[in-house]
């Protein structure tokens, strides 16, 4: 049921297309000279870059590095997919995930007991890269991608926006909640050798908040965005 | 690099070089041709991973307590003993994510390292494929790690059982830590300007 409300949710703000405007803006060329030029991120070959086509792959002609993958409306998507993602958080993380029945005895668990469970244990370590990796790191991508794709939206500027963007590509890579499921069907799969495993509504509610994440990387185009944020600040100090 | 220009490493703009500390005009982020002591960095992250690697295999990563009788797995004991217990798709994975992808890394990036160090002249489109796997893959070796937050959580029942993470779990947690900040430390462009005959 969440999920399908979400779904709901995503398709709605994705059909209500509250200002045509935007959409105009986004194939705007950027004008500096150099702007048809680009160079491989990972072997510096001097490219001449085409507008690619929404949906197109640009790959580098040397090493063959995704250079560009436009997708279609990618600030209008990215704007309601974190909206979702970020009510979804809550559920998730509140909400028991999975519990066990050995004898009797139960004990369920949220994302967060995880983490105290290791910290009471000596193991503040680990337990803080789980803390992060799984909770904090998630949750600022999300909050960051909304607060880019919404000053986009609106054609608001901002002087954070440059440093927003940089950190939400820095953290991109340490968002680590496929790697976290994993870890939950594998430690399912131990556990039901030993006792009777339970599954909660926070364990569904996380499966969409995967799915929401994924969908949120994937649709955000990064070319796009540092190309409008420039355009902005340009407009903004002139 | 050559032509003059300088891309961002932050939001890709390529910037025309004017003077040597100079900040894109798009992001504000100082500007290099190539990540600053990327070597040198890379190495250290790497050789520290290198030695954390032997006691995250050698200690027990987590001791299973049954009525107050224990015993401690080492990564490779937990997974013979999934093997045991016919659940051989699951060790397959759990020796993928924990044994197979961090010995690859570490073995991937101190070649990657070497090939730069002594300019060996090789197939820098083959090697930029192989550093864009190593930096993927890096991430799913966290796999274990909340593999054990969730059963230590989970599997806490007093007397009956008891799952307690052994010291092991910091060493394996540093080591994928450190070799994630090793691959994005080093800079592949590096492959290239060594190459003579492109």
């Amino acid at each position: 049921m969440t999920f399908f409300s979400f779904t709901l949710l995503y398709w709605f703000l994705y059909f209500t297309k509250l200002t045509i405007k935007s959409i105009g803006r986004m194939f705007v060329i950027n004008d500096m000279n150099s702007a048809n030029y680009g160079a491989c991120p990972e072997c510096d070959l001097l490219i001449n870059l085409a507008q690619p086509i929404i949906g197109d792959k640009v790959h580098c002609p040397r090493c063959g590095f995704l250079l560009a993958h436009p997708r279609k409306k990618s600030i209008e998507h990215t704007f309601s997919l974190s909206i979702a993602g970020l009510i979804l958080f809550f559920p998730a993380n509140l909400l028991p995930m999975m519990g066990i029945e050995v004898m009797g005895e139960s004990t369920n668990g949220v994302l967060f007991s995880g983490v105290m469970a290791l910290f009471n244990k000596n193991m503040w370590p680990v337990a803080i890269i789980v803390f992060l990796a799984s909770i904090l790191f998630p949750l600022v991508h999300i909050l960051l991608s909304l607060l880019i794709s919404g000053h986009l939206y609106f054609n608001r500027s901002n002087r954070y926006l440059t440093c927003w963007m940089r950190w939400m590509q820095h953290l991109d890579e340490w968002v680590m909640l496929e790697v976290y499921m994993l870890g939950i069907i594998v430690a399912c799969v131990k556990l039901m050798a030993l006792a009777q495993v339970e599954f909660g509504w926070g364990l569904y509610a996380f499966i969409a908040l995967l799915i929401i994440t994924g969908m949120l990387t994937s649709k955000l185009d990064n070319e796009l965005f540092w190309r409008r944020i420039g355009q902005l600040n340009k407009e903004h100090n002139n | 690099m050559k032509q003059g220009f300088i891309r961002c490493h932050d939001c890709g703009n390529l910037v025309k070089i004017v003077d040597k500390f100079s900040q894109c005009p798009r992001c504000d982020s100082h500007l290099h041709s190539r990540s600053p002591y990327s070597l040198q960095r890379t190495a250290a992250f790497l050789i520290s991973g290198i030695l954390l690697y032997i006691p995250a295999n050698v200690f027990p990563i987590m001791t299973v307590d049954q009525f107050g009788v224990g015993e401690p797995h080492t990564i490779m004991g937990g997974i013979i003993e999934l093997i045991d217990s016919n659940m051989l798709p699951i060790a397959l994975l759990v020796l993928v994510a924990s044994i197979l992808v961090p010995l690859f890394k570490l073995i991937g990036l101190s070649l990657l390292l070497l090939s730069v160090y002594f300019r060996w002249q090789i197939n820098a489109r083959f090697w930029t494929v192989m550093y864009r796997i190593i930096a993927f893959v890096g991430r799913w070796s966290m796999l274990d790690i909340f593999i054990i937050s969730i059963l230590v959580d989970l599997v806490n029942l007093g007397g009956v059982a008891q799952i307690i993470a052994g010291p092991a779990a910091i060493a394996f947690a540093a080591v994928v830590i450190l070799t994630m900040f090793a691959a994005k430390n080093f800079d592949p462009r590096l492959l290239w300007d060594n190459q003579q005959n492109l």
